[in-house]
């Protein structure tokens, strides 16, 4: 168990926070920082690090460090588009590679479709992290 | 508080910038001045500024992220990133004194006596000191990645011994290659072979300088427990440069001091 938590402990060493899935992170730093000296970020961290990464053990990211996530388009699955005020522009990239963007203001309420590409797209209200 | 909904860290204003370009132009034009009116004072003006700068620069960074909590992973992320950057355009700094000795080494001139090195050059012997400062460095280079890990793990006391070990072989190796410029029976003046030696190890010395400085910044900070076994990016960038000192003077060693005997 101890073997194992230290060869993770050496592949990962800062990047792991940038790559851990947005389920809760299955690792858990069981180390009292008075038996051995170092505090961990769960001791230590502080301000918007903080914030970050106790969201992200909670398998939430308010501040979308990561990929959002991907939807069909479809009216039955909309793509989601998280927002902190009424309206946000949106730019569908209708097919992979397409050069030209399609930019449009997504409002809050009944789902809007792309004007050129017809996908669904929904937004949803959240707050503004604080 | 910040309100913001994205997680990078937009700086506040700050002064250090404009006084670092103060002091590059204090010291560029204070060179001119040494050179041709004998007078060291823009140049002191300039150094000492260029000192403050980076004092008060990087203790804003630290401020920034250790105690305001300002590095979140995606800030990090472009931390490593300028670090990386960073040593790529010191490998390029590097790589043209190379060029240089090898293109002035691989064919000498008539001038030279047509031999490498040149004729009245007397090289120092490669397997003498030259070959301590070489187990010197990779010795430093096993501590400073013991007290990595010993960071990673959470034991402090390690860490900080590894570290300061590094430290010490880093001084340990300032000292040896200055008794050597001291002894050497060539100098700078002496020709390609004098400029191409002295320009190419005198400009890693002083990286071995700074790495050193670098290293002991991070063992302040160690001590004062700055560092968390998961968020310790500034240990990991005096570590990368480090080993980038290290490797530099692999190559300077084989080129230079032994196949350039």
């Amino acid at each position: 168990m101890a073997m194992a938590a230290f060869r993770w402990k050496l592949w990962s060493c800062g990047l792991s926070r940038l790559t851990a899935s947005r389920t809760p992170a299955a690792r858990v730093i069981a180390r009292p920082m008075a038996s051995t000296g170092i505090p961990t970020d769960e001791e230590q961290s502080t301000g918007l690090e903080r914030k970050t990464l106790q969201a992200i053990k909670k398998g939430m990211d308010p501040y979308s460090i990561f990929k959002p996530k991907e939807y069909a388009g479809t009216k039955e699955d909309p793509h989601v588009v998280p927002a902190t005020t009424d309206k946000r522009l949106v730019g569908c990239i209708c097919e992979e590679d397409n050069t030209a963007i399609v930019w449009f203001w997504l409002h809050s309420g009944n789902p809007q479709r792309c004007p050129s590409c017809g996908s669904h797209y929904k937004l949803e209200h959240h707050e503004l992290p604080h | 508080m910040a309100h913001q909904a994205h997680a990078y860290h937009m700086v506040d204003p700050s002064p250090w910038p404009l006084t670092g370009a103060t002091a590059a132009l204090l010291m560029t034009s204070g060179l001119a001045i040494w050179f041709h009116f004998h007078s060291l004072l823009l140049l002191y003006l300039g150094l000492t500024l260029l000192l403050l700068t980076m004092i008060q620069w990087w203790r804003d960074i630290i401020r920034e992220g250790t105690f305001q909590g300002h590095h979140t992973p995606p800030v990090q992320k472009g931390l490593r990133y300028g670090m990386i950057l960073f040593i790529t355009s010191e490998v390029f700094f590097f790589l043209g004194f190379f060029w240089a000795f090898y293109h002035s080494s691989l064919a000498p001139t008539p001038e030279l006596g047509g031999c490498w090195p040149p004729t009245g050059i007397n090289p120092l012997d490669p397997f003498k000191v030259p070959l301590l400062n070489t187990a010197v460095l990779l010795a430093s280079g096993v501590t400073v990645t013991w007290a990595h890990h010993s960071l990673m793990e959470g034991n402090r006391k390690e860490a900080i011994q590894a570290l300061t070990l590094t430290i010490i072989l880093g001084v340990y190796f300032t000292s040896l290659q200055a008794m050597e410029y001291y002894e050497a029976p060539f100098t700078i003046a002496d020709g390609v072979y004098g400029a191409t030696f002295y320009v190419a190890t005198g400009f890693h010395g002083l990286h071995v300088i700074i790495g050193s400085t670098f290293l002991a910044v991070c063992l302040m900070r160690q001590i004062q427990y700055h560092f968390t076994s998961e968020h310790h990016f500034g240990f990991e960038a005096a570590a990368w440069y480090w080993h980038f000192v290290d490797v530099v003077w692999l190559f300077l060693y084989v080129s230079i001091y032994w196949w350039g005997s």
